[in-house]
């Protein structure tokens, strides 16, 4: 087992930045998740943590040693591929056992190795099957026995999930938290599944363009998103955003509606009169039509469309000419085409500077 | 809906069957007519007396028409390993080892194909006479190589760009080098493709002319196809001897076609992946 240490790491080809000056402490045991959507460099930093893409600048170090230009077999490293990358022609034991052959083990000490592992992933009635009689989740659970045979100082997931179907994926998930919980071993996960992120990481690292928006752990990223980019990548669905400009008395009206809000409470603005202002769908309490009045924070508005998701209902609103999404229960819920009151909680508001896209502190 | 597109492509696919069949059938029936029966008018379709008299007469009268086949088999065979091992290795190269200006090459490499073969035979001459490789298997083995590697090292770079490039990476952290990763991992994936291009090479091979005629001037080393045009003599044109020949030149093709046509149906790489 060991700490990961990416130290300002870059990676371009030919002009293009894929990768910019990336810095993170991986802690030892940690599991910890790349998220974010597809082309924003996630991939291309675990490759270059496995070392099958090079690293433009900046050092990698696992444990104490520095690791840019060692080997991919000697990095301590394991690989679990969301294409399983299993050997075809070989049988589910020879491709467990494969990288523990080429290091010359002796054949019993490989043998027992397997048979424990197999044991743990429930695969031991399989080990003499070729990959292609197995179906996707025992394919993906040999990638995974394959990686755990080896004993790495690091696991690198790929995607591991995303070929599986989503009742097999949550199963899945669930086994590789156990499996994470029960091995400890330093662990590096990427995915686009912010389900899959939030449900198995300690620490998310959520990225855009090549830069770590944030780091933090799954609450944090949730309750405190850094960026406007983060607070609209996580939580399904994402959050409303609003442009809002300061008026003369202290309020705040959006530049396209009629949307007030009395104030932006706490928020330390910086002296700008336009932010962005965010609000989570589930972070809206829908009230009878009647409730308009005395709170500033109810707002009239209007049932565009219902859609019943099952527990929940998501309702697309009109609240003074603004469109917003509000996450209701599924039972009872208002209408198309009906007058309501929603009130915005205020203790759950977020705001945004206009330029940086920074959240404003409290 | 009716079935009238259906009649129509069967009908094609019939017509192009007999068509691209019959001289190969009437060669056969040829062979196994006597020479009365070949010059015969009305034209004889089946064989009378059906005979086996000349398959007789080419072992027993004119044996060197047999070894204008094994020379050919020999020419073929040797041609086709040489073409596999250089062309997998070379593709291999280009298409995955992420090297510079691959594209450049695999380019160079088929603009290399397409001079006429017949452009390239005096100068070949010319270098394979200094070389003694003249009435040589060894030459023109080389030859032939020379003529199919282009056309092998792109069929043999796209099979091998089909391959999930993953598994090449798990086989690189499980601690294979390059050379491993060709011989235990895409050796045994692309199995079809080496198949399917080796089949293609063996008949390239097995049925080129220009050089094979100009480099094998011994009557001894002639190929197949060269050796039985030059059969005829001066004033006869023994036909039942030359299609009882070309008959025999075809079976050997045949029947590696029948044993490795399975190997090129089979996908191998079903169950690597999704």
């Amino acid at each position: 087992m060991a700490n990961v240490s990416l130290q300002q790491i870059g990676k371009s080809y030919g002009g293009s930045v894929a990768v910019e000056a990336f810095n993170l402490e991986i802690r030892d045991g940690e599991f910890l998740v790349l998220l974010g959507p597809s082309g924003c460099g996630k991939s291309t930093t675990l490759r270059m943590i496995a070392g099958l893409e090079s690293i433009t600048t900046g050092d990698l170090l696992i444990g104490d040693t520095r690791m840019n230009n060692v080997d991919p077999k000697n990095r301590g490293v394991a690989m679990v591929f969301q294409n399983y990358a299993l050997y075809p022609h070989k049988t589910v034991s020879e491709n467990m056992g494969m990288a523990l052959k080429l290091q010359k083990m002796p054949k019993a000490d490989i043998e027992e190795r397997i048979a424990g592992v197999a044991d743990m992933l429930g695969l031991t009635d399989y080990l003499e099957r070729k990959p292609g009689s197995l179906s996707g989740g025992q394919r993906q659970r040999v990638a995974i026995g394959r990686a755990i045979v080896r004993t790495p100082e690091v696991f690198l997931f790929d995607e591991p999930l995303s070929n599986l179907d989503a009742k097999l994926r949550v199963k899945m998930r669930m086994e590789l938290q156990e499996l994470h919980d029960r091995l400890g071993v330093t662990s590096v996960y990427v995915t686009h599944d912010q389900v899959e992120a939030m449900t198995l990481a300690d620490r998310i690292v959520i990225m855009d363009g090549g830069v770590i928006a944030q780091v933090g752990t799954p609450r944090e990223v949730y309750d405190k998103p850094a960026t406007e980019f983060v607070a609209g990548f996580i939580g399904s669905p994402a959050m409303n955003f609003m442009t809002m400009q300061l008026a003369s008395d202290g309020s705040w009206s959006s530049t396209e509606s009629t949307l007030v809000l009395p104030e932006l409470p706490g928020f330390d603005t910086r002296g700008a009169d336009t932010v962005r202002v965010g609000i989570r769908p589930e972070h809206m309490t829908i009230l009878d039509a009647s409730a308009v009045g005395d709170d500033p924070w109810v707002l009239p508005g209007k049932v565009m469309l219902a859609e019943l998701l099952g527990a929940d209902a998501l309702l697309t609103l009109s609240v003074c000419g603004e469109i917003m999404t509000a996450r209701v229960n599924g039972v009872g819920y208002p209408e198309q085409g009906q007058q309501l009151a929603v009130r915005l909680n205020p203790e759950q508001l977020h705001a945004f500077d206009r330029e940086s896209k920074k959240a404003l502190q409290v | 809906m009716s079935n009238r597109p259906r009649i129509i492509l069967y009908s094609l696919v019939g017509l192009s069957v007999v068509i691209s069949f019959f001289p190969i059938v009437w060669l056969v029936l040829t062979s196994l007519k006597n020479t009365a029966g070949i010059y015969s008018w009305p034209v004889q379709y089946w064989p009378d007396p059906l005979t086996f008299q000349n398959y007789w007469s080419i072992f027993t009268e004119t044996p060197e028409l047999l070894r204008y086949v094994l020379n050919s088999f020999i020419v073929g065979v040797g041609c086709t390993i040489l073409t596999l091992s250089v062309g997998g290795l070379a593709g291999y190269a280009l298409s995955r080892l992420r090297m510079r200006f691959a594209g450049v090459m695999m380019v160079i490499i088929l603009s290399v194909s397409m001079f006429p073969p017949i452009a390239l035979l005096p100068a070949l001459f010319q270098t394979f006479l200094n070389l003694g490789l003249l009435n040589s298997f060894t030459g023109l083995i080389l030859a032939h190589t020379g003529l199919f590697l282009p056309y092998t090292v792109w069929m043999l770079a796209s099979y091998f760009r089909t391959l999930p490039v993953e598994i090449e990476e798990a086989a690189r952290l499980d601690g294979m080098g390059f050379l491993r990763i060709f011989f235990s991992i895409i050796l045994p994936l692309s199995w079809p493709g080496f198949v399917a291009t080796g089949l293609i090479v063996f008949i390239f091979s097995w049925n080129e002319f220009p050089l094979s005629l100009v480099l094998m001037t011994q009557d001894a080393m002639r190929t197949a196809p060269v050796g039985i045009s030059l059969y005829p003599g001066e004033f006869a044109f023994p036909w039942e001897t030359i299609s009882t020949a070309t008959v025999i030149a075809i079976i050997p093709v045949l029947v590696i076609t029948a044993i490795f046509q399975k190997q090129i149906l089979g996908g191998l790489t079903a169950g690597s992946g999704k």
